[in-house]
């Protein structure tokens, strides 16, 4: 049992045609007990990036008021909203500054940058403990059920899919990973991005 | 090839088995190649079976070095250990009920494992800890007890059973196997329930839960639990514990498989699905309250954290 | 300690390290910082520097990043490879990149291969193999083309064709049989590619596809993805479902659009008199 499976719990990031999707499962467990099934993973940085974490659920929520905290400091000096590239580096050197001394968590980004023309483009990546980045143009995913994940995601992903499409697709490959998965699942929540709105939605999932 | 046996052999339930044996040997007819493989037994009806060992040393510590996954985590043989099986005997029999997860490591290999052995028409094992193990050395007793029957002439009792169980996974003590069981069934006595386990304990009860989810199903057992109980609420209660364990246990889940044994002999009720207990209750079976188990199902609409429901 | 300001003392932070060393004790073991298996090169031909690396980064058996990139920028004429722990390699060439900038500013001068190698050896050194990084560093500079491998414990080689990571020893049978002194570029173009490959093919740790770079003291040309030899097939079947498939319980739906609609209040309002 390693400290990354102590809480349990995954999330997951997908692209889509001009929109993003992450999700996360609600399981709080301490080790084979499940403590809570309403433990959201995934947390809105801006109005168009969002954040997952899995792994030591005291780091999680640590992390979670520290990267508030940064990005309102940068929000406030830049006098502008960060961008998911710049949040990710953020993010990467936050966790690598304690390179030898490291929070349990690996993170998850999802967001929409703008682009000169003012257009939305998707942005995904995801990091390991002590902050290497992993910048991918489809799936990223984290968390106890990361390798079920990666399973299900490398079959039902499939490039340019409608922001419904991608909620069908995001939820399946996250519900049926978490199945596979003792520490992961009982329900789930979705967020897909899209310029002009996010849509949340709790999943209804196994609850064993 | 049998030097384990043999470095047991002064147990006395041995002494007798070899008796057992050599009855057998002495009226064996037809050499084993008539009956083919014996049902994939080998030589098991001709009593204590021996096993091939490895090579080694210290065969126990060899065999201990790769299947003991609390001292390593990464040891080769993961042998399964998550799992909630309870047993209680009641008025209108016995109870037995079971989930059906089985997990190696995080992984859940697989949902739909049957947890209960069917010994004979009178008599259930329940599984836990090593499914080989417990499906071997069942299987195994169902043998040894169609043999007492053909001998004596009658069944044999649930307490014989169990402690003929108990005596073989004595035999084998230290030596790797891992089982905790309960044997239930029927017999002159009434309703019976006897857990044994592989350290050789063997407890007549009324009531066990076994397996890593067994303090969630002990949790609602020993609450409704009565004597009195009626067929139904029995049922309905066997099922309920079982949810519990698979809802808060992560090592248990899946499905509840649910037996009831009464002066006739064991009857298997049903198959239910945990997730499907959880939002919509058991569906339409005697002794069901017609509503999901699930707190937030139960409270919905009644507290602030749990909102009515939208339609998708 | 982190201290409430923005602004951090620099370097590593500890203080997790009780609560870690107390978890560790506790019997959780740490886990492992994602280690990539990895095949880097680098040659040495007529005008230059020739680098290569693949493009797999691994967490333990899971293929995590499928294109990753390995050839990190130091300056305009100076590039390293990294292998071994991937956040280390990352973190540590930006570092002594962002140095040697500093370095190149307050001297007036482009900077020197070597000084990248000394800045990098100091530093692994100084961590004691602690920082993970195995490198290989290459460019072009006043002095001519050099190429360095730099060990995790600060140790360094100067040598007309080296090899690092997992897929070394593959990289490294490639480069016995077929190096030379003084090849074109297209030629070491060429072994270096054959050199990946012998990585990609035989080390379940490299994988992928093929980057390279080559120096010259005129010009710099970074190859991302020189070579594709594992292109993925167009699936043949879509696994596309059915919208309304997947069951929820709530939806919440935020507008990012704010939209403002005036309605007129308190009867007919006349218009401006403007005669």
């Amino acid at each position: 049992m390693s400290i990354m499976e102590y809480n349990g719990g995954s999330v997951i990031a997908m692209v889509g045609k001009g929109c993003v999707a992450i999700g996360s499962d609600l399981r709080l467990g301490n080790q084979a007990l499940t403590v809570a099934t309403n433990f959201e993973k995934v947390f809105p940085v801006t109005d168009r990036i969002y954040l997952g974490m899995s792994g030591l659920a005291t780091d999680v929520v640590t992390l979670r008021e520290q990267f508030r905290f940064r990005v309102n400091m940068y929000t406030i000096k830049e006098e502008r909203d960060i961008e998911p590239e710049a949040f990710a580096h953020l993010v990467s050197s936050t966790l690598y500054e304690r390179r030898f001394g490291p929070y349990f968590i690996e993170p998850v980004m999802a967001g929409l940058w703008k682009t000169q023309k003012g257009e939305h483009k998707p942005y995904i990546a995801a990091a390991d403990l002590i902050g290497c980045l992993n910048f991918a143009k489809d799936f990223v995913v984290a968390g106890t059920a990361s390798e079920k994940l990666f399973g299900v995601a490398e079959g039902l992903w499939e490039p340019d899919l409608e922001p419904e499409d991608l909620f069908e697709t995001i939820s399946q490959t996250l519900l049926n990973g978490v199945d596979r998965d003792a520490f992961s699942g009982w329900g789930a929540i979705i967020h897909v991005i899209t310029p002009d709105k996010v849509i949340t939605r709790t999943l209804k999932g196994r609850m064993d | 090839m049998n030097t384990f046996v043999n470095q047991f052999s002064t147990s006395s339930a041995l002494s007798v088995i070899r008796k057992a044996q050599a009855l057998v040997d002495d009226d064996e007819e037809f050499s084993d190649a008539a009956w083919g493989s014996e049902a994939g037994f080998g030589n098991l009806a001709k009593g204590v079976p021996s096993f091939s060992v490895p090579a080694v040393h210290d065969p126990t510590a060899f065999l201990r070095l790769h299947t003991d996954d609390h001292a390593d985590p990464n040891c080769r043989i993961k042998i399964q250990h998550g799992t909630t099986t309870l047993a209680f005997r009641f008025q209108g029999g016995v109870i037995v009920a079971v989930d059906s997860r089985a997990t190696a490591g995080s992984y859940i290999a697989s949902g739909t494992v049957k947890k209960v052995i069917e010994i004979n028409p009178y008599l259930l094992g329940t599984m836990a800890g090593g499914a080989a193990d417990c499906q071997y050395w069942e299987t195994y007793l169902g043998i040894q007890c169609r043999l007492h029957e053909l001998r004596n002439r009658e069944r044999i009792s649930v307490a014989a059973a169990s402690k003929y169980l108990s005596n073989l996974v004595y035999s084998y003590k230290g030596m790797g196997l891992s089982m905790g069981t309960m044997i239930c069934g029927w017999d002159k006595t009434g309703p019976a329930v006897f857990y044994v386990d592989s350290d050789g304990t063997r407890l007549k009860g009324d009531l066990f839960s076994v397996g890593s989810g067994s303090t969630f199903a002990y949790g609602v057992l020993d609450q409704g639990y009565r004597w009195d109980l009626t067929d139904e609420e029995a049922q309905e209660l066997g099922r309920r514990s079982i949810y519990a364990a698979g809802h808060r246990d992560a090592f248990s889940g899946n499905t509840c498989n649910l037996y009831h044994v009464k002066e006739d002999g064991w009857r298997f009720l049903g198959n239910y699905d945990i997730t499907k207990m959880h939002y919509e209750g058991p569906g339409d079976v005697p002794g069901s309250a017609k509503t999901g188990y699930g707190y937030d199902v139960r409270v919905e609409g009644r507290v602030s954290s749990a909102a009515p429901a939208v339609a998708s | 300690m982190a201290s409430a300001s923005v602004y951090n003392p620099v370097g590593f932070d500890f203080s997790n390290q009780v609560r870690n060393q107390f978890l560790q004790e506790k019997g959780l073991p740490l886990p492992k910082a994602t280690s990539t298996g990895t095949t880097i090169v680098g040659c040495l031909f007529k005008d230059g520097i020739v680098l290569g690396a693949d493009t797999r980064a691994t967490e333990g058996p899971i293929v995590a990043d499928k294109n990753c990139e390995k050839i990190h920028y130091i300056t305009d004429s100076i590039r390293c490879c990294g292998a071994g722990t991937a956040a280390d390699t990352e973190f540590t060439t930006a570092l002594i990149s962002s140095n040697m900038e500093l370095h190149a500013l307050s001297t007036g001068r482009k900077p020197r291969v070597v000084t990248a190698m000394t800045m990098l050896k100091q530093m692994l050194f100084r961590y004691q193999g602690h920082v993970g990084a195995a490198l290989v560093l290459g460019g072009v500079d006043a002095t001519g083309p050099h190429l360095f491998t730099i060990h995790p414990h600060g140790s360094t080689d100067k040598l007309p064709y080296v090899t690092m990571g997992s897929g070394s020893l593959a990289a490294m049978a490639v480069f016995e049989s077929a190096w030379k002194p003084n090849m074109t570029r297209e030629e070491a173009l060429d072994l270096v590619r054959d050199a990946i490959f012998a990585g990609i093919f035989n080390d379940l740790g490299s994988g992928s596809n093929v980057d390279a770079c080559v120096i010259t003291a005129s010009h710099t040309e970074m190859l991302r993805n020189f070579v594709k030899p594992n292109e993925r097939v167009e699936k043949e079947q879509r696994y596309k479902f059915r919208r309304g498939t997947t069951a929820w319980k709530k939806e919440s739906i935020k507008d990012l659009i704010v939209s403002e609609e005036i309605t007129p209040i308190g009867g007919q309002v006349e218009a401006m008199d403007v005669s």
